[in-house]
């Protein structure tokens, strides 16, 4: 009794009745879709005829046996065959078998060479997704051949004895949502949620449009969120366009908005002002700020997203106000201290005032000097400042000492590796 | 002036022409890849050999290549995928591993075509083809590999620029216009072997099996959205609309010059005598600097879209950027393709003509194959969507499949019975 079989031995086998006489061949399987582990093979399809093929869905339960020989319960006559190709929501030969799945374990995509499956008490669950070489030689019947040929030719080959299984568990499937009858989104969630966004924007990057988009509806807000702002700009145009407006227009009030204005910079205009539309005031309010600067001047690249208090705050007040903004998608590392008209007074940094006495007012631990940089200034003089005063934000003043917003290191770092990166190419 | 300007960016036409601009590239390129040495060598010896006879062909097969060509951008558009993908996904392991099989050894013989181009061009100038190829070999793998091939491509595509010396050569050569106009309309068949074997290699020259996977490979890696595909229509039947005129002047001009001469094309110097009426006596360097860049165009080409292909249909990481160990295989292929297609091409009294000319008959039997898979994918409904053939394009490429196979099977039956 084997507890483990190849979907590739039973593909394409002859499927016998009672009295032993062949009905059809094996040609699908189709599992049940939820959250248990390893889904379970709930019938199984046949296929008959060469030029008129017809099809049957038969019960997993009508089998006598599904292992050496594929035996039926039931009779010729009990089964129904229809000319239409059965279409389910899923199955091994549509979903899993030859098709690209995230392995989440090595974080990459891979293509189903077989499917391994297990057998408990004559159900069949699907157990791992093979994606080796022997996968490859076992579908093609070659097994036995290519194993004496590298047997002699290499008796230590790795080949021989290693088998690239993936688990099921740790296996995405991608292509659900090309057809019709999209699976429940929640399946998978769980399990794509054990990869680092910064992987998952990697992995993005090598699947075509839709098996992104699919792979992208699966994930819950806030994880899109940090993928999305991961993506290289060419593919965030490429999901959101995908989008329907309203949640194209929530994304992007989400993600932090020096990204939000890379992305609707290289967007057509009327989908910029539709989704803008769609936002809440305040927020399309910044990016319509944002949106008027020129991309490598120091307000392209600001966000407005930073932490400012009134010049009559104190230090308990700057260490609240970090407190209660710890999921903020700006840098909470520096607090700038305004007056009424938002003109810059001072600077302070977390380092600056945590052990500072509480009722000390804020203004009194800004930094000496005050370093800032116009709105219209370059990169070169922004990545110029942080590097001397060794700074990680550096906020972005107006002609009128108005405090427009911040520019964080990493932001400047992103736009040099870019510029680097064409430079080299042009190289090339 | 300024609102002048200012008019001419807001209107509607300009704007189609900047997107046309943008889309443009695919099928322009893949077109001149097109008329690689095999092109060069098929297309010379059908002027040289039969004269006008051939012209007629070239009308279909324009049509053909136009819906051909057309149907791979629109899977690329639709699916987001190669056609190795899709063949993998919808037929399985084995038959596309059998395919791949059939496809890497007909674009082998692709690559020997395009080294003995290389071999042959440069023999006009005495250079010996021990060191030419070689030379070549290594040139086009560290142009691939170390990825500065972008760059060159448009040095490539500004080279192709040749072909107007076959426009002008064809003109200086005073053909018999009425002739010429009369043969290209009314289709005349001849029942012999070398009139049905130099068909096939017409046809698969023209419509070669590695051009589809690659075309659709570029539309994929440029990422063209589906509401540009009307741009991307018009590159691709501008590409397929070039090519087939490209190869309609060398015929005429092998035509007017070689067959009136009663020149048998055995050698590239032959075939260089039909660029005489604009050249004179430096026809023979012109063809050599024609032949040598359609070469080394199609061979840096070439080699690294098949490797990418079967990598793409097995399964197994591809891409120039990846180490050896991360893609053992696509190294492999790659290597295996540079040195096999440059290393037969160095056998001493190699036919490096024949041989051009032969490889284009392989791809003209392999090609109806790759025309039912793709008939068969491009009419799923679940992966096309929208975007699956109309009546009238199934029946014309069918009509093409049966006619490619009905000529390879006369070829065999003539074949038999030459014998």
């Amino acid at each position: 009794m084997k507890f483990f079989l190849y979907f590739s031995e039973i593909l394409g086998r002859d499927v016998l009745d009672d009295k032993n006489q062949v009905v059809g061949k094996l040609c699908d399987m189709v599992l049940r879709l939820n959250n248990e582990v390893f889904p379970k093979a709930e019938s199984i399809i046949v296929k008959k005829g060469l030029l008129r093929k017809e099809f049957a869905n038969i019960l997993l339960e009508d089998f006598q046996e599904v292992d050496g020989e594929l035996k039926l319960k039931i009779t010729r006559d009990q089964i129904k065959f229809q000319r239409q190709p059965f279409v389910s929501d899923f199955s091994i030969g549509q979903h899993v078998l030859d098709q690209q799945v995230v392995d989440i374990h090595d974080k990459k995509v891979v293509r189903v060479n077989d499917v391994h499956l297990l057998k408990v008490d004559n159900q069949l669950y699907l157990a791992h997704v093979d994606v080796g070489l022997r996968g490859i030689v076992r579908r093609l019947e070659w097994t036995k051949w290519v194993d004496v040929l590298v047997r002699y030719v290499s008796p230590k080959s790795p080949y021989l004895t290693q088998e690239e299984l993936v688990s099921w568990k740790n296996t995405h499937v991608l292509n659900i949502g090309r057809t019709k009858n999209v699976v429940r989104l929640g399946v998978g969630r769980e399990k794509l949620a054990r990869i680092p966004p910064t992987a998952l924007a990697e992995i993005m990057v090598d699947l075509d449009i839709f098996e992104k988009f699919s792979l992208f509806k699966v994930l819950n807000a806030d994880m899109q969120r940090k993928v999305f702002t991961d993506l290289p700009v060419q593919e965030q145009e490429a999901i959101i366009c995908q989008m329907e407006d309203q949640e194209a227009a929530i994304l992007l009030e989400h993600i932090p908005a020096d990204e939000a204005t890379d992305l609707l910079l290289t967007l057509p205009k009327d989908k910029t002002r539709t989704w803008m539309r769609l936002m809440q005031s305040e927020t399309s309010k910044n990016l319509q700020k944002l949106l008027g600067f020129s991309k490598d001047s120091a307000g392209g690249l600001m966000t407005t997203e930073y932490l400012c208090l009134g010049k009559d705050a104190l230090v308990k007040d700057a260490l609240q106000k970090i407190k209660d903004n710890v999921d903020y998608p700006g840098s909470i590392f520096y607090i700038y201290v305004v007056d009424d008209q938002h003109h810059l007074l001072g600077t302070t940094s977390f380092r600056r005032f945590i052990n500072a006495p509480p009722q000390m007012p804020l203004a009194e631990t800004c930094y000496p000097q005050q370093v800032f940089v116009r709105t219209d200034d370059g990169m070169e003089e922004v990545a110029l400042l942080l590097e001397r005063y060794k700074f990680s934000a550096i906020p972005v003043l107006n002609e009128e000492e108005v405090l427009q917003g911040v520019i964080t290191s990493d932001d400047v770092l992103e736009e040099l590796i870019s510029l680097t990166w064409t430079k080299y190419k042009d190289q090339l | 002036m300024k609102t002048f300007f200012e008019s001419l960016r807001k209107s509607k036409a300009f704007k189609n022409f900047i997107l046309f601009l943008s889309v443009m590239g695919p099928g322009i390129i893949t077109a001149n890849v097109d008329n690689d040495a095999g092109g060069i060598a098929t297309y010379s010896m059908a002027g040289a050999h039969f004269g006008y006879a051939l012209l007629w062909s070239l009308v279909p097969i324009t049509l053909a290549l136009i819906i051909v060509q057309e149907m791979c951008a629109r899977m690329a558009v639709a699916t987001g995928k190669g056609l190795a993908d899709l063949i993998r996904e919808n037929y399985g392991v084995k038959v596309t591993f059998y395919l791949m099989a059939v496809i890497f050894v007909v674009n082998l013989f692709n690559v020997m075509a395009e080294f003995a181009g290389v071999a042959a061009s440069l023999e006009i100038f005495h250079i010996n083809k021990w060191i030419s190829v070689p030379l070549s070999a290594v040139f086009v793998w560290i142009l691939v590999l170390k990825g500065t091939y972008k760059s060159v491509e448009k040095v490539f595509l500004f080279a192709c620029l040749f072909y107007v010396a076959y426009v002008i050569s064809g003109v200086m050569a005073h053909p018999d216009w009425k002739t010429v106009f009369q043969e290209t309309i009314h289709p005349r068949f001849q029942w012999n072997l070398g009139y049905t074997v130099m068909l096939v290699g017409l046809v698969g020259t023209t419509i070669a099996p590695w051009m589809q996977f690659y075309l659709q490979a570029s539309v994929v890696e440029k990422g063209i959205a589906v509401e540009d595909y009307k741009h991307l229509r018009l590159d691709v039947i501008g590409g397929c609309v070039i090519a087939p005129l490209v190869a309609f002047f060398i015929v005429v001009a092998c035509a007017a010059t070689l067959f009136k001469a009663g020149v048998s094309v055995e050698t590239a110097k032959d075939a260089a005598l039909a660029l005489r009426p604009l050249a004179g006596d430096y026809a023979a360097w012109l063809f050599s600097f024609g032949l040598f860049i359609a070469s080394i165009f199609a061979a840096s080409i070439l080699p690294l879209s098949t490797a990418y292909c079967i990598c793409e249909g097995m399964g197994w990481d591809a891409g120039v950027d990846k180490r050896f160990e991360e893609a053992p295989q696509f190294f492999w292929l790659y290597a295996v393709m540079i040195i096999l297609g440059a290393g037969v091409v160095l056998i001493p009294r190699f036919p490096l003509l024949k041989i051009m000319y032969l490889s284009q008959v392989g791809n003209g039997v392999l090609l109806p194959f790759i025309l039912m898979f793709m008939l068969s994918l491009i009419n799923k409904k679940e992966l096309m969507g929208e975007f699956t053939n109309s009546r009238g394009l199934n029946v014309i490429t069918y009509i093409t499949v049966v006619t490619i196979i009905l000529l390879t099977l006369m070829m065999v039956g003539f074949s038999i019975f030459s014998f």
